[in-house]
């Protein structure tokens, strides 16, 4: 090649390479975590508990959480889960199958904050995560499920499993770079009754009623519990008890935790209309009756549902179907 | 009212409704729950899915995620691929063979 020619090829080469890379050459959270080491963390973390399944083609979703179901007290295999979560159609697994997996396994799928930092706290209190990764450009992504089990911040690198390889080491940068297009997604899977070291009150409720919702109602409980005694007011957390508290029977419990959510938020329709239903069961009718008015009174979207309430209970009443709405 | 199949009691409202609420998410969304899990389960089947599983997995999932895959399922990522960054790599090579003529 002539020396003009090359020149050329160089320039057209950076410029490609610019434009393929799509410009996500920076990498905020690995200047920040250099810049700023976070504090109170180990040095270095390494989960070597975690299992390594290996991946065949497409099947990094099922091996990946089979490592961390396994991890997180549930023995589980790729085998087991390809079911639950591979979409031939797709050649893959779509984030909320990966979720709702690991609910039907009975553990609360939280997703982590998504930071780096939040990454290496959760390892410190020994969880491993699994992270959606692209392999390529945002134009043309290859996605791709890994395992972090570990971090070393005096080299600057976290600990991988991911496809064929047991063990990888990324710098900061390189797992940066691959997990910036997916936002930063993170997944951990927690065992009933216990809170991420970096929860979010909000986040967290939300993760376990959707467990509840898939039907692990015992495990959702506990973890209601672990919820409520972080952020003892929390909407979702009270009313949720109640509901599994009443599906598994103990309707002592349920009237004690939506007596708890219509104190805590006396506006919620919901918590009145759901404390009614309980009174009710209970065969206290009265009460039952003036905790469906207020339901009412609140009405909004479940305001039909609140006049059902009313209507069973006045059905019920001695002389009572006959009293003025 | 909006009859949620998970609802098993009959008088209760679901927890999920809650949360939809606390998220302040669109009423669409509430409203249309039975209708997006029907909607999800059929595309999830379109994709090599059995009936049986395919509501077995939408069972698993909250409102807020089937709203969010109905009629996304095609463009939403799915992640696969284990054997490396293969692409950059390729692309590394590519820019070095270049270059290096």
């Amino acid at each position: 090649m002539t020396k003009e020619a090359r020149g050329h090829a160089g320039f057209f080469v950076a410029t490609a390479a610019a434009l393929l890379l799509g410009g996500c050459m920076s990498l905020p959270q690995t200047e920040a975590l250099r810049a700023t080491p976070p504090t109170g963390l180990p040095p270095r973390v390494e989960l070597e508990r975690v299992p390594f399944f290996q991946q065949d083609d497409f099947l990094c979703g099922p091996a990946t959480l089979a490592m961390v179901l396994t991890a997180a007290g549930k023995p589980s295999s790729v085998e087991s889960l390809t079911p639950l979560v591979y979409l031939p159609g797709r050649h893959g697994s779509l984030q909320a199958e990966m979720m709702g997996a690991t609910r039907r396994a009975g553990l609360v799928a939280y997703p982590l904050a998504p930071h780096m930092e939040a990454l290496m706290r959760e390892l410190a209190a020994g969880r491993p995560a699994i992270v959606l990764l692209n392999l390529s450009f945002r134009l043309a992504p290859v996605w791709h499920y890994a395992v972090v089990v570990g971090y070393d911040q005096d080299i600057g690198k976290f600990i991988v499993r991911s496809g064929r390889k047991p063990r990888d080491e990324w710098s900061y940068a390189f797992l940066e770079f691959l997990w910036k297009d997916s936002g930063y997604w993170a997944l951990l899977a927690l065992p009933p009754g216990e809170l991420p070291a970096t929860a979010r009150e909000a986040e967290f409720a939300a993760a376990v009623a959707a467990l509840e919702q898939a039907g692990g109602r015992r495990e959702a409980r506990e973890s209601y519990r672990a919820l409520l005694g972080r952020w003892p007011q929390n909407l979702i957390g009270l009313f949720g008890l109640g509901n599994v508290e009443y599906t598994l029977g103990d309707l002592a419990a349920a009237e004690s935790a939506f007596r708890r959510a219509t104190a805590a938020h006396p506006q919620s329709g919901p918590a009145w209309n759901n404390l009614a239903h309980v009174l009710a069961q209970r065969g206290r009718l009265a009460e039952a009756e003036a905790a469906a008015r207020k339901a009412i009174e609140l009405g909004g979207p479940t305001l039909a549902e609140a006049n059902k309430t009313l209507e069973s209970i006045l059905a019920r009443r001695p002389g009572g179907a006959a009293t003025s709405r | 009212m909006i009859g949620l199949p998970f609802q098993v009691h009959a008088g209760l409202i679901g927890t999920d409704q809650v949360v939809t609420a606390e998220q302040a998410l669109a009423a669409r969304e509430m409203v249309n729950s039975v209708v997006s899990r029907a909607e999800v389960a059929s595309q999830l089947q379109a994709l090599g899915l059995s009936p049986e599983s395919a509501r077995d997995r939408v069972a698993a999932l909250t409102d807020s995620e089937v709203a969010k895959l109905a009629g996304q399922i095609q463009s939403m990522p799915a992640g696969a691929d284990g054997t490396g960054p293969v692409l950059l790599i390729l692309i590394g090579v590519l820019i070095w063979w270049l270059v290096k003529k």
